[in-house]
């Protein structure tokens, strides 16, 4: 015993960290707020060590070059043991780490914590979340396959749009003219190296102040922040009605953490690793590249936007987004802490979660895109459709397929949701009204009257014609019945 | 704390044991293969074939292939031609990458083995050796053709429902077409095959070759009128018999002689 407090002090003695240390665990916090609400910023530290340790574990034996990269993947997954886990336990870890950072950030604003003193804390946070943006798109190229190709000619065609330097933004950006291995090292050097490296930075820095600062106090209405008293007003607060963080508040952050870290392992075993998806090889045409679950969004936004939006909403409106997030501490730097008197921020917050489930959302099941393969591939049109069909209707079910309309149009529940499902059309349109429907186009329908010869179009329309419930009569021209045409 | 002991115990379990499940799938499963090495023969007719076929041969709208006699009817060469150049006069588009398509040879190869080996029952054909060949040298006779249609094809093909004497039909369906559907028949639709088409006996080289003369007589310069097509069942009206009168003509100009009791009962 005495030999180990010997060997303590004579580094204390040099390393000087005991004291801080031990002032760092002691520091006084609030009582209310000794609060599961105020675990998702360690649970976020936690997560980013998890990152580093499976990261470190994966470059192993992660090749980092074009031709080798989608290989050592698939080796990780289906020869070495356990790689698969590694690669989950990583895959998961970014998922939860996108998505506590997220919730941590909106906890902090919904409870005022950005407010003086400390703004700085903030700024340095939505670095963070940047980064930790940034670290995921970057891990998505790691994973090299036709997802982050095409993600990557995604990221590439957007830094295009930026006037002027556009392309040499591309050039720098893929370390060449064309997604290589060049482009390759650059992403793996950031994802590695860069990133990690300034973002470990900025989290000692933000914990800093948070442990200096102290944590931000229980917001309770009409307890307003003044730059002049609130010092006093919080160590007044920690003293009165405070503990000290170690064993008062640490518990809760480290039971969390465990519960997080134990999610994301269920996760890994029961969902597995991501990909690596099909080969980066832009020969392959047969792909449909989706981003990972945190960028659906912005490929549900630029769908839905008009062509020539794009651009300034893609340029502009990231600027602005992170300006605000920036701004917002030096904005509303006093004043009530409370979400009982700030609507405001309420709106905004909720209003922001709304969209940005309803893009992902759509993100998920993509209703703007074709389905390519409904033309020729996955079930016939069900069979209660064509069971009294006429060799005429038949056919017409035919040039239905054959002539693509069920990429946008689905049939017994399988086809693209571009257009409007075609179960019941009979019911919405006469025959006269599918023909010129089908010679014209109209809505976002292209006209298909030079592609199709009269003979299809006729066998076409008296298939669509059959397309009714049985109980319900389809659509009739009420002329007919008076001119008997 | 004994209950949070068994569950824990049990959480444990089951954690060990899906994660033991899921290293053996994910060591069993292959990385993904490149679209064009796939050559397994379910995910090529999944991808390709099924929307229009049926995913299992039959039941889709067009032809089934899940026919032991079309299988005897199409030697290799000609079902893999179809495949990968599509069917001059049909709907059954070109998959080959010669023609454009996304199929390469060997996957060509592996859905016509595929189907060969689910599909075609070798030595179930009662007469195979008489089953009218693919393709005919034989003139047809159209008029022949129309007395067999009347005899054989009329009771069900007569009805208003099932006309495959439709010049919209005809302009989507080539003469090899109809003459595949005659000898091979479509058993998911109950249409029968030249064994059992004709009564009392089955139906020969030249009998197909005529009916399918006469159907193609019945062709119309300029198909798919939509209004010119009354629904059969009602009686035509007199501009509308007007209407289909070209057609009448061309039979007749093609086969020489018209059959004055077909155009009554019509």
């Amino acid at each position: 015993m005495s030999r180990m407090k010997r060997v303590y002090s004579w580094l204390d003695h040099r390393l000087q960290l005991g004291k801080p240390l031990l002032e760092m665990a002691e520091h006084p916090i609030p009582n209310r707020t000794a609060s599961w609400w105020y675990v998702f910023g360690s649970a976020a530290f936690t997560l980013l060590m998890l990152q580093i340790v499976t990261g470190i574990l994966l470059a192993l034996v992660y090749v980092p070059s074009a031709g080798e990269a989608w290989n050592s993947l698939n080796f990780l997954n289906h020869q070495l043991t356990l790689g698969w886990f590694l690669r989950a336990m990583h895959g998961w870890g970014s998922n939860f780490m996108v998505a506590v950072v997220l919730i941590h950030m909106a906890q902090v604003f919904l409870f005022g914590a950005y407010k003086y003193p400390r703004e700085l804390t903030w700024t340095l946070g939505v670095f963070l979340l940047l980064m930790t943006l940034g670290m995921a798109f970057t891990g998505q190229v790691m994973r090299f396959d036709q997802d982050a190709y095409w993600g990557l000619g995604i990221g590439a065609s957007i830094l295009s749009r930026v006037p002027v330097v556009g392309g040499s933004l591309v050039h720098m950006m893929l370390g060449g003219p064309i997604i290589a291995g060049a482009t390759l090292s650059r992403f793996f050097t950031l994802h590695v190296f860069v990133i990690p490296g300034l973002m470990l930075a900025f989290t000692f820095l933000h914990v800093w102040m948070v442990l200096k600062l102290g944590i931000n106090e229980w917001p309770m209405p009409g307890r307003v922040v003044r730059r002049s008293t609130y010092m006093a007003e919080y160590h007044e607060l920690t003293e009165k009605d405070g503990r000290s963080f170690v064993p008062g508040g640490v518990w809760k952050d480290a039971v969390f953490s465990a519960a997080i870290i134990a999610a994301v392992a269920v996760c890994a075993v029961v969902f597995g690793p991501f990909g690596p998806g099909g080969q980066p090889d832009p020969t392959i045409i047969q792909t449909v590249p989706k981003p990972d679950f945190f960028f659906l969004w912005l490929y549900a936004v630029l769908s839905y936007l008009p062509p020539n939006l794009e651009t300034p909403f893609l340029l502009i409106a990231p600027v602005l987004g992170i300006a605000a997030l920036l701004g917002l501490p030096f904005y509303a730097s006093e004043g009530e802490k409370s979400w009982h008197r700030r609507p405001i921020a309420i709106l905004a917050l909720t209003t922001i979660a709304v969209s940005w489930g309803v893009l992902t959302h759509l993100g998920t099941y993509t209703p703007w895109s074709p389905h390519m393969d409904a033309w020729s591939g996955g079930p016939a049109i069900p069979a209660r459709f064509l069971r009294t069909a006429s060799p005429v209707e038949r056919e017409g079910a035919v040039v239905f397929q054959a002539k693509q309309c069920r990429n946008c149009h689905s049939i017994g529940g399988y086809g693209g949701q571009r257009g409007p499902a075609l179960d019941d059309v009979a019911t919405r349109l006469t025959g006269d009204q599918l023909i010129r429907q089908v010679l014209q186009g109209g809505g976002n329908m292209p006209a298909y009257g030079k592609n199709l010869s009269p003979a299809e179009v006729t066998a076409l329309v008296s298939f669509l014609q059959t397309l009714h419930p049985a109980n319900e009569p389809s659509a009739a021209d009420a002329a007919q019945s008076v001119t008997g045409h | 704390m004994r209950n949070f002991l068994a569950a824990a115990a049990l959480a444990a379990g089951c954690l060990l044991s899906g994660c033991g499940s899921h290293r053996l799938r994910m060591n069993s499963e292959q990385p993904v293969t490149r679209p064009d090495q796939m050559v397994s023969f379910e995910s090529l007719y999944g991808k390709n074939c099924s929307a229009c076929h049926g995913s299992s041969g039959q039941g889709g709208p067009a032809l089934d292939l899940n026919n032991p006699v079309l299988q005897q009817l199409l030697d290799d060469s000609s079902l893999r031609r179809a495949i990968q150049d599509g069917v001059a006069g049909t709907l059954m588009p070109a998959f080959g990458e010669s023609a454009g398509g996304m199929l390469t040879d060997a996957q060509v190869d592996a859905l016509v083995k595929g189907m060969r080996a689910r599909w075609a029952t070798a030595g179930t054909m009662r007469t195979a050796a008489q089953m009218p060949p693919e393709t005919t040298t034989l003139i047809g006779n159209a008029s022949h053709g129309e007395q067999l249609y009347q005899m054989d094809c009329r009771s069900c093909h007569g009805g208003a429902r099932q006309q495959v004497t439709d010049p919209t039909y005809l302009a989507l369906v080539s003469d090899p077409a109809l003459r595949t559907i005659l000898i091979a028949g479509r058993p998911d639709l109950g249409h029968p095959d030249w064994q059992t088409v004709a009564q009392g006996h089955a139906a020969s080289d030249q009998d197909v070759t005529d009916v399918v003369a006469y159907l193609a007589s019945l062709r119309s310069m300029t198909p798919g009128q939509p209004y010119a097509a009354q629904p059969q069942g009602e009686q035509p009206t007199a501009t509308e018999a007007a209407a289909n009168q070209p057609t009448t003509a061309k039979r007749k100009q093609s086969t020489g002689q018209a059959t004055e009791s077909f155009k009554t009962e019509k």
